[in-house]
């Protein structure tokens, strides 16, 4: 059972600030702040993926945002509805550290533990150099992403977060 | 016997980047390379110029598994290079930290990575449709482990809480207290998860290594102790560099750590086991003895239990240290430069971490000596692989593959440290 405050959607940027577009979950996140309703929780995460799977226990929608590998155009913004499909492959590069989003995404999947709507915004990055700033094809697609998010949570909150919205 | 080749263009499950490369000769094993292409990540060199205080917060980036075991050494070689002796309090303290990052790199490595290859299956994913409770325990486990570093080094990866003399911060009793009741909760998943890792298929596989690791004259050792080895070394971390030497390898970005007088030698788990066991409270080798662990593990294929056996120690000695636990009178012990030298070893998960460092009058730092427990270990990982793979020279290519894999990730190699993972190529000519 779903306590007073807990919370009906999860917002996850995932990202490392000191390595370019790859901060560019975290900025969005960012620009959220103060800006959703208090029945949705606003996390950042930088380390280990598999938290997730703690993060989002008990929440029914969630939307996770990451960069990606640029595959056609730096800052094209992807939004893909994980909640019963695996990311595609070219989304879902073998990570050396641990687990990466996909792998937990679909470790969830075989534990049960996907949430009920599970969306991801993935941003096609261009550079991940150490210390580099967004790019500003991505700087732009930060404050589209973050739109989007706001557009897409007021959906799913008038839902009780039990569809998935594009 | 046909020649052949053989080759893995990416070994998971370890951390980091690298690839392995086997020549089988006329039927024998003649070259095995484990070969570190990762680029180096200069943070020796980074170290160089900056103060000495800043140094915890840079050297915690270079591993995101083990960041704790990078700020152990740094702050006890400095301090040992000021000659200061904390307060029993943050010495406590410490080592409850320290707990907390052997319980959720233990935990990962255990179920996540190291145990699909013994039940056959490609990942923890898969593993995780038929084993889902175990790997429940796990991210349970993990999490506990998690939320020590969280509380006590102020965020779980890259913490930022630690100084050079103590903490930032301290929590109350209160703040540990959910600690608590979670690290019992902890214990339990712990001692299932050991009862389950030992009903895997272990190979009959046996290694005569020389054991090194630190020994306190009371504690298994962690933070604090000598150097010593299964051949009678017996040094202080300020000796190390008289007895151990770096080597470069030209097919290896990372170097590898020798003894001077004996050439290769183990650390981690299995080589503070075999050294400390007697440090152990009885009824963790009751624990040991009952899983069928022998007081001294020569099978590399059996450090999960080691690991196992470590993760409910840990679980034990921080609700020891909780129980016990009152807020130091001064969060940190004073701290003045000088021009001066200092060393330490600490027990990362995988192994003896050793750090140097020289500072000047001002405290900044001239120069960084850093050594991990994987580039000690790499000359292990290519003797053990070279057994592993004579003795699986009738095996069919994609079973042999798989046995070197798991005899790589027996280590728990975190190549990042070193350097970063791994492609395996077999020559058979």
């Amino acid at each position: 059972m779903r306590s007073n405050h807990q919370p009906l959607v999860l917002v996850a940027g995932i990202g490392n600030p000191d390595r370019g577009d790859d901060g560019c979950g975290l900025a969005v996140v960012q620009r959220l702040r103060g800006r959703v309703p208090a029945m949705v929780r606003i996390l950042q995460r930088s380390g280990d993926a598999l938290a997730l799977i703690e993060d989002w226990n008990g929440i029914p929608s969630v939307i996770v945002i990451d960069a990606v590998a640029p595959t056609s155009q730096p800052g094209r913004v992807h939004r893909l509805d994980l909640t019963d499909s695996p990311l595609p492959i070219g989304f879902a590069p073998h990570s050396s550290h641990a687990f990466g989003v996909a792998k937990t995404v679909e470790l969830a999947r075989s534990l049960g533990r996907i949430p009920r709507c599970l969306i991801a915004y993935l941003v096609e990055g261009e550079r991940f150099e150490p210390g580099a700033l967004l790019s500003s094809a991505v700087t732009t697609a930060v404050e589209d992403v973050a739109e989007r998010v706001i557009v897409e949570l007021s959906a799913t909150l008038a839902a009780k977060g039990k569809t998935c919205h594009a | 016997m046909a020649n052949r080749t053989i080759q893995v263009d990416y070994i998971a499950r370890v951390e980091g980047e690298s690839s392995l490369e086997l020549s089988i000769r006329n039927g024998k094993v003649d070259a095995v390379r484990l070969s570190i292409f990762e680029p180096p990540r200069f943070f020796e060199a980074l170290l160089r110029g900056r103060g000495f205080g800043e140094v915890l917060d840079i050297v915690a980036r270079i591993c995101g598994i083990c960041p704790i075991a990078y700020q152990m050494s740094g702050m006890h070689a400095i301090e040992n290079a000021l000659g200061i002796e904390v307060d029993e309090p943050i010495q406590a303290l410490r080592r409850l930290l320290y707990c907390g990052e052997w319980i959720q790199s233990h935990a990962l490595h255990i179920v996540m990575l190291h145990a699909p290859d013994f039940l056959g299956y490609p990942d923890a994913i898969a593993m995780a449709r038929d084993h889902g409770d175990v790997v429940q325990r796990a991210l349970a486990l993990k999490k506990t482990g998690n939320d020590l570093l969280r509380v006590l080094g102020g965020r779980e990866i890259h913490p930022i809480n630690a100084r050079i003399g103590g903490f930032y911060r301290v929590p109350s009793r209160a703040e540990l207290a959910p600690l608590a009741e979670a690290l019992k909760h902890a214990r339990d998943q712990a001692v299932e998860t050991l009862r389950w890792t030992a009903r895997f298929p272990f190979p009959e596989f046996v290694r005569d290594y020389e054991f090194v690791a630190l020994r306190h004259p009371n504690e298994y050792p962690m933070n604090a102790g000598r150097i010593v080895s299964s051949a009678g070394l017996d040094i202080a971390a300020a000796d190390y560099e008289a007895e151990f030497i770096e080597r470069q390898v030209p097919y290896s970005t990372a170097l590898h750590s020798v003894l001077k007088k004996r050439d290769t030698y183990l650390v981690g788990p299995m080589a503070r086991y075999a050294l400390n066991r007697d440090r152990l409270p009885a009824d963790i080798r009751a624990l040991a003895g009952e899983v069928g662990l022998e007081p001294i593990c020569r099978n590399p294929f059996r450090s999960i239990l080691v690991r196992g056996i470590e993760v409910v120690y840990a679980c034990d000695e921080a609700l020891r240290l909780i129980a016990g636990y009152e807020p130091p009178s001064r969060l940190f012990v004073p701290v003045e430069p000088r021009a001066t030298i200092g060393y330490a070893c600490t027990e990362a998960p995988r192994g003896i971490l050793y750090h140097r460092y020289r500072i000047d009058a001002d405290g900044t730092v001239l120069d960084a000596s850093l050594v991990p427990p994987t580039a000690q270990n790499q000359d292990v990982i290519e003797e053990d692989l070279r057994e592993v793979a004579t003795a699986g020279l009738d095996l069919d290519e994609e079973t042999l593959k798989a046995r070197c894999e798991q005899s790589i990730r027996n280590h728990d190699p975190c190549i990042s440290c070193a350097a970063h993972f791994l492609k395996l190529r077999v020559h058979r000519t």
